[in-house]
């Protein structure tokens, strides 16, 4: 194979490298160039800080370019929702046509970078509320592009920490002495991040959230809620939610001290075929016990017979036993 | 009851709108913070064919911490104990408020198709799939068989 590069690509390359310098990365095979990527900001002069949005150009040479279109990926796109990149794409596309047979890499990156400039406002949502961002929202930028209302970026930070500590306080001593110390991190890359909590967390909560009408049981929502008790009680009928009406085991439920007082005043021990009813009031009596859903201690729980474990002759359970 | 957050209204209805194949969770007509949960067993797994009952539910702080899931229906994993804990790092250390019902659902579904025994929280069952990988697997399959199918 031939390795005479033409003239024209050799010429791209040099201008690119001598103009992006360090932010633009071309692959070669052998002496050959085959991928050039670099990533694109908007044109905000040198404010960094201002630079809300971003996405890695990548442009795979094919072995005719410039004579044929070279194969053009967008990656990483930080603060661009799917709508503006596939009119970025779109655009990518009329512009490869346009300039068949003249390097394009420095077009590409010119098209993209004036939409970006214009749409220097994340777009979508913030992942931590789902709530988008509007004018007089106060958000952040992290180092990693990610976007997120200060107020919750701040909860994300503040709980994050928390939970380190009441894991480093579960540890014996010469453990915690050796364990690494906190670190902040970003919800959605989990890059490590470093920012000022006390500072985001004195901003507003999102604007939405504040505008938005407070909660209340819309016919929406009733709608949806009977569709699905109508679906659950199928499934009941047809034992499709399993463990229930047929002869296998009840649900496992974790059991505390407290139920098992209550087991013994209520006399609970019903059939496994009640148990839907039970799962009900469970619910009804646990809406305002938030803390340990997971072993419930002030709700009514289900303690059926426990039996099954050993009907295949596995040896004797071990540990707590599931009444 | 407090106002629910906007936040996990959103993830309901899209959870309605948008269903995850092989997935339903249907908040409680009394608790809109507690789902019914049902994976379907994943393709190819010894758990093919079972539907497994799950509970869920939000913490106070959700999503500033994770979800609390639970299985109801019996099932034979090594991450998965008899009280139905189950054993994944996301439920745990590795949560993150970007996650959502429907992503912790899919990665336990996901948790099915790639047991790991090396990390395990039923130590019995993750003995046998060390050893006896063959022996585990017809286990799984006569449990889901037993416990997670119709009739």
């Amino acid at each position: 194979m031939s390795v005479t590069v033409d003239e024209r690509v050799t010429d791209e390359v040099e201008a690119l490298e001598a103009i992006l310098m360090d932010d633009v990365v071309i692959k070669r095979v052998g002496d050959v160039p085959d991928i050039i990527e670099t990533v694109v900001h908007p044109s905000t002069g040198d404010d960094i800080d201002q630079q809300f949005v971003c996405v890695t150009l990548e442009v795979k040479l094919t072995p005719g370019y410039p004579d044929t279109s070279p194969e053009v990926t967008l990656r990483n796109p930080r603060g661009l929702d799917d709508e503006l990149l596939a009119t970025i794409n779109s655009q990518i596309r009329e512009k490869l046509n346009d300039c068949l047979g003249q390097p394009v890499v420095f077009e590409l990156i010119e098209l993209i970078r004036e939409n970006l400039t214009e749409s220097n406002l994340p777009s979508g949502q913030c992942v931590i509320c789902l709530y988008g961002f509007t004018e007089g929202d106060v958000f952040i930028k992290t180092q990693c592009y990610h976007h997120f209302h200060s107020h919750c970026l701040a909860s994300h930070l503040i709980a994050g920490k928390k939970y380190y500590q009441e894991e480093l306080e579960k540890l014996p001593n010469w453990q915690q002495m050796q364990a690494p110390p906190y670190q902040q991190t970003c919800p959605v890359c989990r890059c490590p991040v470093s920012c000022d909590v006390e500072t985001l967390n004195t901003a507003p909560p999102p604007v939405d959230s504040i505008t938005a009408p407070p909660f209340c049981l819309t016919d929406e929502l009733k709608d949806l809620q009977l569709k699905m008790a109508t679906l659950l009680a199928e499934q009941v009928a047809k034992g499709g939610v399993v463990g229930m009406g047929d002869t296998g085991p009840p649900p496992l439920t974790i059991t505390t001290p407290a139920d098992n007082d209550d087991e013994a005043t209520n006399g609970t021990s019903s059939g496994s075929q009640d148990v839907n009813k039970v799962d009900a009031t469970r619910n009804g009596s646990s809406s305002n016990d938030n803390s340990s859903p997971g072993s419930p201690s002030s709700r009514p729980v289900y303690h059926g017979p426990y039996r099954g474990f050993n009907r295949r002759g596995k040896p004797a359970r071990r540990g707590r036993s599931a009444r | 009851m407090a106002a629910l957050p906007r936040r996990i209204i959103k993830e309901t209805q899209r959870l309605m709108q948008e269903p995850v194949p092989g997935i339903s969770a249907v908040p409680s007509e009394t608790n809109a913070r507690y789902f019914h949960v049902i994976v379907t067993g994943p393709e190819d797994s010894p758990f093919e064919g079972g539907l497994f009952k799950l509970e869920l539910f939000l913490p106070e702080d959700y999503p500033m911490s994770a979800p609390k899931v639970r299985f109801i229906t019996k099932i034979y994993h090594p991450n998965i104990d008899r009280l139905g804990r189950i054993c994944l790092d996301i439920l745990k250390d590795k949560w993150s408020p970007a996650l959502q019902i429907r992503t912790v659902l899919l990665s336990i579904q996901a948790l099915l198709s790639a047991p790991n025994p090396d990390d395990p929280l039923a130590n019995d069952v993750a003995e046998l799939w060390k050893v006896n990988e063959s022996e585990a697997i017809r286990n799984a399959k006569e449990w889901t068989r037993r416990y997670a199918m119709d009739n």
